[in-house]
């Protein structure tokens, strides 16, 4: 057995490292779908993988290599890892075959190449990351990771926009690792071995460990207020990387983040307080700031963090739960995390792949300039549209499945005796409700106002559909949406869990059957006396109907951008220029109303500027005179010394 | 699947679909009466419907499946619906069909599916439709979900066959708590129904218009369907209300005779909130639609109220 999970694991590793390789060797189409084909056949492996250690509940670990004296490097799964393994690997085919086509609209050959190698790379790191079974892999990895995805993310590097996402997302990512080695560093200190569990400490010695790695892992996965390097990366990285980030690299964070708390044997009760509030807040702010937004990808970002949001409240209970002796309750808000991180890894993909083939078809992301793609693009629009459902967890779609999942350990909690945190778990809800409702209304203004009515501009107007690879590639997570619907009661018990959940596949047979029979009995019935016909509807007597008489996409967000509009805050900025010093003959200047970008206006460009002041203070001992070096190094090695008591 | 679901799957949805529409009929003769009017006859929306099926329908130029798909899936989401909510008797739940929340979502799948209906058409007036009442379904949907969690906090459950066959059997509510939850349900009932003073649904309107310019653009057959699965909604969330409020009667046991006096108890309970109903719309005035969330926040307090009182008492 354990050959056999070893094979499937060390084939899959490389056929990954030989799709990064091979494309940098040598230049053609047929090496790009090689490595394509790669990620595909190593994603079957991992399927396979991770399947087989869920059900058994076999944890294999596999041998140790060598790595540096005294630090290891093991790999192990366990049903943690497992688990998101599934995840990686039900994304990985849809933006494989994706990619095959998507990846040749490139400009230049080398680009492609680069494209496709760095593509298997990122995987393949992300896949290590999971399989890490110390702190050391897990760093080294996540590194990889990061730097992989970041130069995917300046992949159009001429432009301005791609260059200050990459930046953002340069700062971002390495705040998220200096976190990350902060909080395993001390948590070196307590237990002494790179291992990342079992910790049995007084909860106590594990705040500065827990919030460390909280930050670290919580600017990786997005959550508010360290989520404004998402909207910058998504759109910036081409459609089929964007999926994958989204898709499964935010889910790495949270993997780690469980992979941490899980280990640990007493957490405290404020910690889920602050989990499930930063949790709330990331999704509430995440769709509402969705809402306002008109380029189709940063609005799938935003969609983003409102999904992590959801999944750090599933965290939050899971916490408060366990630290309130409520083992099903915690139980049953555990699975749904990670249920739901394994449904946003689908449908999200599912979206950020249709729209690149929408923003491939017409050239543009506005959704303003969108409309009537339904005709032009009826595939695409199809797909888009079991994404849409999904992800404003519509039954019987697996969206639905996940927060089922939450919602129900919301409704128990009259269990908790604790008044206070009753209190508290009825705002949460009532947030995440809000939050639910205010996804359903921003996926029927993405789906409307893109795919619905007439096109809105002549791109639109012109589009076509796209070719085969770019549909089958959103359709493998389009029918994992579906399914994994309709089955999740028998996928959550055939994985283990004994949990009371309703039966979606009866409640989709039971639509699909009463769709149908109604269907039947109105046609059959009414066929003669009623064709229907097409012609003009009533327009209030209007001779032709133009596309900007429809309406828009900031028309339809306009209630509820007025009912929040006090997190909307809008900002007045003017910038002139003067011909003389007296400041009175204007030479040029501009005025702008913005709406405040308020985490980076407020949170992050003061240290920013704090930091550049410093850095410019700093920047004088460099004079490049050698006996000034001299000095330092000879001062540096006597401070050494008294601080390390050489002198004693 | 046990026997006692099974009678129920088969007479409980036909029982809503049969009646839902009379009641429809009934709030506007109440309203009519209100107005020194007589009203339709009580049976017009029968007569209506029938018309309906009977004309052809329509389709503008810049509409696509969506306009076709949503009525019939809305009338199959509501027919779903009905297997949720006890209105003749209390079966054994099966297979999970109760879930309040399931309840939640399918109605939100029914909203989702008719406001993409309304943007197909591409007019103005759909896309207005969809936007208020997206926006709206958006404010109400905390309020309905706290006044749930607040009916699974009284009743400790959170499938209505098992919360409502706690109740079955009393003559009162079994707590005083659901009289508040009740006020909450009924502020729900009015919402999503599209009654004043959220919507008008007499009127057509530009400036009350929400439910009514959604399916503005549908006509014929489907235009009947959607009316159809309007009023079994309605129908539905009375039963919850009434369920909650004035449980005498509601059978617990498959008998024949019993079935028949919770049947017929029903209709006359509903018969009573719907004139209540129409009393109340006659005297409220339609509330300009930023106003609405104050609205809403009345419903909300009244839940939270009840989760309150349920936890410290």
């Amino acid at each position: 057995m354990n050959i056999l999970l070893e094979t499937l694991v060390y084939g899959a590793i490389a056929a990954l490292v030989s799709g990064t390789v091979l494309p940098l060797l040598y230049r053609s189409k047929n090496t790009r779908k090689t490595a394509f084909g790669l990620s595909l056949i190593s994603s079957i492996l991992l399927l396979v993988f991770a399947g087989t250690v869920l059900y058994t509940g076999k944890e294999p670990v596999f041998p140790a290599i060598g790595f540096l004296p005294g630090l290891d490097f093991t790999l192990a799964a366990d049903r943690l890892s497992a688990g998101f393994i599934l995840l990686i690997a039900a994304v990985v085919p849809g933006v494989s075959i994706y990619s095959v086509e998507y990846v040749e609209h490139a400009k230049s050959e080398d680009g492609k190449n680069l494209q496709a190698a760095l593509t298997n790379l990122f995987i393949l790191a992300m896949l290590m990351v999971v399989l890490a079974g110390n702190m050391v892999g897990f760093l080294i990895f996540w590194e990889i990771m990061s730097l992989s995805s970041l130069l995917l993310v300046l992949h159009n590097y001429s432009s301005e926009e791609n260059k200050k996402a990459g930046f953002f997302y340069f700062v971002m990512t390495n705040i998220s690792t200096a976190f990350l080695f902060l909080g395993f560093i001390s948590l070196f200190r307590l237990t002494g071995s790179t291992e990342f569990g079992p910790l049995e400490y007084a909860a106590g010695e594990l705040t500065l460990p827990f919030l460390s790695l909280f930050v670290g892992f919580g600017v990786k996965a997005g959550l508010v207020p360290f989520h404004k390097w998402l909207p910058y990366a998504h759109p910036a990285a081409p459609s089929s990387v964007s999926a994958l980030m989204s898709g499964v690299m935010l889910k790495v964070a949270v993997y780690g983040f469980l992979r941490f708390l899980l280990s640990i044997s007493t957490p405290e009760l404020w910690w889920g307080v602050l989990i499930l509030t930063a949790g709330s807040l990331s999704a509430l702010f995440g769709v509402i700031y969705a809402l306002k937004e008109n380029d189709i990808k940063r609005l799938l970002a935003y969609s983003s963090i409102e999904n992590i949001g959801i999944i750090f409240t599933g965290i939050g209970l899971y916490v408060i739960f366990g630290v309130e002796g409520l083992e099903t309750l915690a139980l049953l808000s555990l699975v749904g995390a990670c249920f739901h991180s394994f449904n946003h890894a689908l449908f999200k993909s599912l979206l950020f792949l249709c729209a690149g083939s929408v923003v491939h078809a017409t050239g543009t992301r506005k959704i303003e300039a969108l409309g009537g793609l339904v005709k032009s693009m009826p595939a695409t629009s199809a797909l888009f549209m079991i994404g849409s459902v999904s992800i404003a967890a519509l039954p019987p779609t697996n969206g639905f499945a996940g927060e089922l999942l939450l919602y129900q350990a919301f409704f128990q909690s009259f269990a908790v005796t604790d008044p206070l945190l009753t209190v508290f778990l009825i705002i949460a809800l009532s947030s995440f409700a809000l939050t639910g409702a205010l996804a359903a209304a921003l996926f029927v203004k993405l789906f409307g106002i893109t795919c619905l009515a007439m096109p809105r501009s002549e791109k639109s107007r012109l589009a076509e559909e796209v070719r085969k690879p770019m549909l089958i590639g959103p359709a493998v997570p389009a029918a994992f949406c579906i399914l994994g619907g309709l089955f999740s009661k028998q996928l959550l018990s055939l994985a283990g869990w004994k949990i009371e959940f309703p039966d979606l596949l009866l409640l989709g047979f039971l639509l699909g059957l009463i769709y149908a029979a109604l269907f039947v009995l109105i046609r059959t019935r009414t066929k003669e006396t009623n064709p229907s016909r097409i012609s003009e509807t009533w327009r209030c007597g209007i001779p032709t109907v133009a596309p900007y008489m429809e309406y828009s996409s900031a028309g339809f967000s306009e209630p509820l951008v007025m009912i929040f509009k006090s997190v909307y805050r809008t900002k007045i900025v003017h910038r002139a220029e003067y011909l003389d010093r007296q400041e009175s003959l204007v030479k040029n200047g501009n005025v702008e109303i913005r709406l405040v970008r308020f985490f980076e206006e407020y949170l992050y460009i003061p240290p920013a500027r704090a930091i550049e002041g410093f850095s410019k203070y700093v920047s004088k001992l460099q004079n490049g005179k050698l006996d000034s070096y001299v000095l330092y190094a000879f001062l540096a090695v006597i401070v050494l010394t008294i601080a390390t008591g050489g002198f004693v | 699947m046990n026997t006692s679901f099974l009678l129920f799957a088969l007479l409980n949805p036909l029982f809503a679909l049969l009646a839902a529409p009379l009641y429809m009929a009934l709030i506007r003769k109440v309203k009519a009466y209100a107005q020194w009017r007589k009203g339709p006859r009580l049976f017009q929306v029968y007569y209506d419907l029938k018309k309906l099926m009977q004309k052809e329908a329509v389709y503008s130029p810049t509409s696509s499946w969506v306009m076709r798909f949503t009525p019939y899936l809305n009338l199959s989401t509501l027919l779903v619906c009905s297997l949720f909510v006890p209105l003749i008797f209390v079966p054994e739940p099966a297979g999970g069909l109760g879930n309040i929340i399931v309840f939640l979502y399918l109605l939100a799948l029914e909203r989702f599916f008719t406001a993409l209906g309304g943007l197909d058409a591409g007019s103005a007036f759909g896309g207005m439709g969809s936007s208020r009442s997206m926006s709206l379904a958006a404010v109400i949907e905390p309020t309905m979900v706290v006044s749930f969690a607040a009916l699974a906090f009284v009743l400790k459950s959170l499938n209505l066959h098992r919360m409502f066959a706690l109740t079955a059997g009393t003559v009162l509510p079994i707590s005083p708590t659901l009289v508040l939850v009740s006020i909450s349900l009924f502020i729900i009932l009015i919402v999503e129904t599209g009654r004043l003073p959220v919507d008008n649904p007499a009127t057509h309107l530009e400036l009350t218009m929400i439910n009514e310019a959604m399916i503005l653009e549908q006509t014929g057959k489907n235009l009947a369907l959607l009316e159809l699965a309007h009023a079994l909604k309605q129908f539905l969330l009375m039963g919850i209300l009434i369920n909650t409020i004035l449980p005498v009667g509601l059978s617990t046991e498959i008998d024949a005779g019993k079935i028949a006096v919770s049947a017929l108890l029903f209709l006359l309970k509903a018969g009573l909130l719907a004139v209540i109903i129409g009393l109340f719309e006659s005297s409220v005035a339609k509330m300009r639609l930023f106003r609405l969330p104050a609205f809403y926040v009345m419903a909300f307090f009244f839940s939270a109220l009840t989760i309150l009182i349920e936890v410290f008492a």
